[in-house]
């Protein structure tokens, strides 16, 4: 393997991913005085957090009561008490003052009359555990809340004199013979140069893998790298069945239309013009969880009321809200469904259909960030020198379904939270310890493999049989007999991989090679996914099992942890769901049957 | 001084072309410019026959149709596919707009010219290098600055002063407008261009921002801002539909308010 | 931007020089003399139409008249003020050799007001009958 020259360099702090929390770890880290660099595959206001529409969720209460106790019950029944309630009470009690750092930074909120951050009802939201009215929790800037952050958390990147990487592609971890990830190879696309970033801790913060289905709102290069890299490492992944399906993605095309448009009283509509929310969630209707929403939606069609020529979608009806609120709190929508789907949304409805959004699994942390895993009977050993935040990690706070506007809240949260624990127990500016020298071998062999890889197949073939597979086959409902004939093709698929072949011989951007390395990481997130929910034999959040519609808190209220070796095959363990939490300012909520 | 003459490796080759597969019944025809910093060869045209059939509306769906089933090597960069991340900003049908927003139909000719950002180094193929355009933007110290101490609730703004940020924030700093404009094309080491401008003056109007004065003492310069002759360029191709001309202006009327 | 040194930070260009805290100055006086032009340009229609058919002493005659003699030192001063400025922006649009630009900005601020000086001149003496 010689034949790769690898030039190294040296810092405290490895973080990979440049999104929202990857942005708020890396200068974080960097204002703690920690030698960072961020290794980032785009420039970092390309990242998917840019697509974020909705906001950001923190009881502040400036449009209503409000209380972060109440956002912590709705965020633990909205995971359907699959989320860890350590870790769901240490974000929902930091949310208000995270948003309150953004709006220093700069975020350019929307506001009230008496000035302070706008906040808009989301789905799941609501007040008094449950009972009251829905809440005003969500803090947006007009519907473009998700840019605004991501814009913001880069100027202070900036304002802090991090330290960027950008376009280097992460091929692998980097071990010791201890098992301390020891730092990142990665690929400076430019170049096409091996650069070895040696770190005391790398932390993983590169997204979902919405692309391992067909239609995703998710970005071309939300591919799951993290977690790619984490199987390929031998680790395990959490809870990777549950897929966020968003209710209202534009039927064709994909694209996202946020939750706030139901939240400023949009209404979604069936052939007959019926509000049908009202049968499914009578209390909080449009705004049930997103889970419930995309159900409904989905019988709704198979029930023949869907609307179109193949009576295959829902309208969503936002034509009563009139110009003035569109154009104040949604103008970014508005502008999506004219190009997307040429629809004027002050006078017609936009076509929507449930889409592929967020990932709820992910790779394994406690509430600091760290990398944990299942080691003998200790569910949560530490994995030293590795960490993994926002949608590529799985803390968990999301559960089984993660709600509307706490997405955003993870990334800063979490991305600030490794931060501060990177800086109490790493010293700046330690010596590195001397890798073996057959540390990279495995790094530079599967490289060699794909670069040169003369094979028959090439990567957008099996990225699209991968694509309809996952499409077909771990849908919003889902049946033993698809699941597993969905595990059947899924193995095929993988194997396929081996075939693979690459046409871009390039050093200097081949997008070629980095689409394979993408797809590789893809089909180790998408067997991990469909296999995860062919062994979960029952129904929570947004894992739908048709033969098994009920919840069973007596056999699954627990974490699975999955592994996929070289060949693709899956492995199963579980952890419990931490039925704790970390302080008496709120008690564990035990769990009931979740009714919106 | 002035070069009349393209240098002999920068003049423009007739590529290879791809024809349409036999049956295809609604064939468009893309001419892609294509380099290669490697093979040592002069830029070329490949022209690229794809059934629109089976392509969705996009100029970025047939340039992934194009990489997918055609020629895998195309380079191009791209993420969100929904007209908010700004990576495929290139320039089409003679305009610099994004590749993801821009409808195939709306192309005016027969055959759709797809070419880089103009007046950029290219890296290779559709794939600029946009290091200076982003070291200008954090040159201009793009982040909140303040004297005051931070409040322990957030900075209050009314909804009139959040109201000015409009047409502003949603820059996604695509550099369509930047390399529209004529004046960054011959001084784009100097001249900040209308992106970095506009973005200057998005924290120049920041009620919340207390640094206004040096900000404007940092942008009075004849090269930096006083590049701009009002072309209007910038307006034109934006394609998020802001206006970069007027934040200019805005800016030019600022630096004669405060000495008058 | 490929004429910059690859060794180099890249910020390190953005902010080259620095900013000279000028411009402003030259953006008002060329809008104040665009100004100031539209006027005296429409003057200086009317006044030579005015002289159309005229005889050489009749137009001296009119020249010498303090109050066209006047208006038409301000026009000179403002054109000629106004085309150096305009020059200016031409030299610092397209040429990019820093000798030369500086060069051709002094040759023509020079030229300038020599051709400034002597047209000035030229009006007095005719107001002042010589």
């Amino acid at each position: 393997m010689s034949a790769y020259k690898i030039q190294e360099h040296e810092y405290d702090m490895v973080v990979v991913g440049a999104g929202g929390s990857g942005l708020r770890a890396t200068f974080g880290l960097a204002a703690k005085g920690l030698k960072t660099v961020c290794i980032t595959k785009v420039f970092p206001t390309r990242s998917h957090t840019v697509a974020a529409q909705g906001g950001i969720s923190a009881a502040l209460g400036n449009m209503g009561e409000d209380d972060w106790r109440y956002h912590y019950y709705d965020t633990i029944k909205g995971s359907d008490w699959l989320g860890d309630q350590d870790a769901i009470e240490y974000m929902c009690k930091e949310a208000p003052a995270a948003i309150i750092e953004l709006e220093h930074y700069g975020v350019p909120f929307s506001r009230t009359e008496d000035g302070k951050i706008y906040q808009r009802p989301f789905g799941g939201m609501t007040t008094k555990y449950g009972e009251g009215p829905a809440a005003q929790r969500t803090c947006a800037a007009a519907d473009r809340t998700g840019h605004a952050m991501l814009h913001t958390l880069y100027q202070q990147s900036l304002a802090h004199d991090a330290r960027f990487m950008i376009e280097y592609f992460a091929l692998d971890l980097i071990w010791d013979e201890e098992g301390v990830c020891r730092g990142v190879l990665a690929l400076d696309m430019a170049e096409g140069t091996l650069h070895l970033f040696r770190g005391h801790g790398v932390v993983l913060a590169t997204g979902g893998y919405g692309r391992a289905y067909f239609s995703a709102t998710s970005a071309h290069t939300c591919t799951g790298d993290g977690g790619g890299l984490v199987l390929r490492s031998g680790l395990a992944l959490q809870d990777m069945e549950f897929v966020q399906f968003h209710p209202t993605g534009i039927y064709g095309a994909g694209c996202l239309i946020t939750e706030g448009v139901r939240g400023e009283g949009g209404i979604l509509r069936n052939s007959s013009g019926e509000r049908f929310m009202e049968r499914y969630a009578p209390h909080y209707k449009d705004l049930a969880s997103r889970d419930v929403v995309s159900r409904s939606m989905t019988i709704e069609i198979r029930e023949g009321r869907g609307v179109g020529e193949d009576k295959d979608h829902i309208l969503l009806d936002l034509t009563h809200l009139g110009p003035e609120v569109i154009h104040e709190k949604l103008p970014g929508i508005a502008e999506s469904a004219r190009i997307f789907a040429n629809v004027d949304v002050t006078k017609q409805p936009i076509p929507v259909l449930p889409t592929v959004h967020y990932n709820m699994g992910g790779i394994p942390t406690n509430y600091h960030g760290e990398v944990v895993q299942k080691v003998g009977e200790n569910p949560d050993q530490v994995v030293q020198g590795l960490y993994a935040i926002g949608e590529a990690a799985c803390v968990s706070v999301h559960g089984a379904n993660r709600l509307g506007s706490n997405s955003l809240l993870d990334l800063v949260v979490f991305g600030r939270a490794v931060a501060n624990r990177c800086a109490e127990t790493i010293k700046s500016g330690s010596a590195h310890k001397v890798l073996p020298p057959s540390a990279c071998d495995k790094a530079l062999a599967n490289l060699d493999k794909l670069r040169n890889a003369k094979g028959s197949s090439p990567t957008a073939e099996i990225r699209l049989n991968m694509q309809r597979t996952m499409q077909s086959d771990a849908a919003v409902f889902r049946t033993s007999k698809t699941l597993k004939e969905g595990c059947d093709k899924m193995a095929t698929i993988f194997s396929s991989f081996e075939d693979v072949k690459v046409s871009d011989r390039s050093l200097v951007w081949n997008s070629d090679l980095i689409e394979t390395y993408e797809l590789q990481n893809l089909l180790y997130n998408a067997v991990a996914t469909i296999t995860s929910a062919e062994q979960r034999k029952e129904s929570r959040g947004a894992h739908a099992h048709e033969d098994f519609p009920d919840r069973d808190d007596a056999n699954w209220q627990k974490h699975t942890l999955v592994k996929v070796d070289e060949k693709g095959k899956a492995g199963f363990d579980f952890r419990p769901v931490h039925m704790y939490t970390l302080s008496d300012d709120v008690e564990v909520i035990p769990p009931k049957k979740r009714v919106y | 001084m002035a070069e009349f003459a393209l240098p002999k490796n920068s003049k423009i080759q007739q590529g290879k072309r791809y024809p349409a597969k036999p049956g295809a019944k609604n064939v468009r025809e893309f001419r892609v410019y294509r380099w290669n910093p490697e093979d040592g060869a002069n830029p070329r045209i490949d022209t690229y026959e794809v059934d629109l059939a089976t392509c969705g509306p996009m100029v970025l769906d047939a340039l992934i149709k194009i990489k997918n089933e055609i020629d895998p090597t195309l380079t191009f960069r791209r993420s969100c596919r929904e007209g908010i991340c700004g990576s495929c900003a290139m320039n089409i049908d003679g305009t610099n707009t994004l590749a993801c927003t821009k409808a195939i139909e709306d192309c005016s000719k027969g055959e759709v010219p797809i070419y880089p950002l103009p007046h950029m180094s290219v890296v290779k193929d559709l794939v600029p290098d946009m290091t200076h355009f982003y070291a200008q933007y954090a040159s201009i110290k793009p982040w909140l600055r303040t004297q005051s101490a931070a409040p322990p609730k957030e900075r209050l703004q009314s909804k009139e002063d959040r109201a000015k940020l409009d047409g502003l924030y949603e820059c996604i700093l695509c550099a369509c407008c930047s390399t529209s404009c004529p004046s960054y094309w011959w001084n784009g080491d100097r001249y900040l261009g209308p992106a970095i401008l506009l973005q200057a003056y998005r924290w120049i109007v920041d009620s919340r921002d207390e640094d206004t004065g040096t900000r404007l003492d940092e942008l009075e310069d004849p090269f930096r801002l006083y590049r701009c002759h009002t072309i209007m360029n910038c307006t034109r191709t934006c394609p998020k539909g802001l206006n970069p001309a007027k934040a200019i202006a805005e800016i030019k009327k600022l630096m004669i308010e405060r000495r008058a | 931007m490929s004429q910059f040194d690859r060794f180099r930070q890249p910020i390190k260009n953005a902010r080259g020089l620095g900013s000279a805290k000028d411009g402003v100055h030259h953006f008002i006086v060329q809008r104040v003399t665009a100004v100031a032009l539209l006027f005296l340009s429409i003057y200086l229609i009317v006044f030579v139409v005015g002289l159309i058919g005229a005889d050489y002493a009749s137009a001296r005659a009119a020249v010498a008249q303090p109050c066209n003699a006047v208006l038409l030192i301000a026009f000179l001063i403002a054109s000629i003020w106004h085309g150096e400025l305009g020059l200016q922006v031409i030299i610092e649009d397209y040429v990019h050799t820093p000798w030369l630009a500086l060069t051709s900005r002094l040759v023509i601020k020079f030229v300038c007001v020599l051709v400034a000086l002597a047209s000035i001149l030229a009006v007095v003496r005719i107001a002042l009958g010589a």
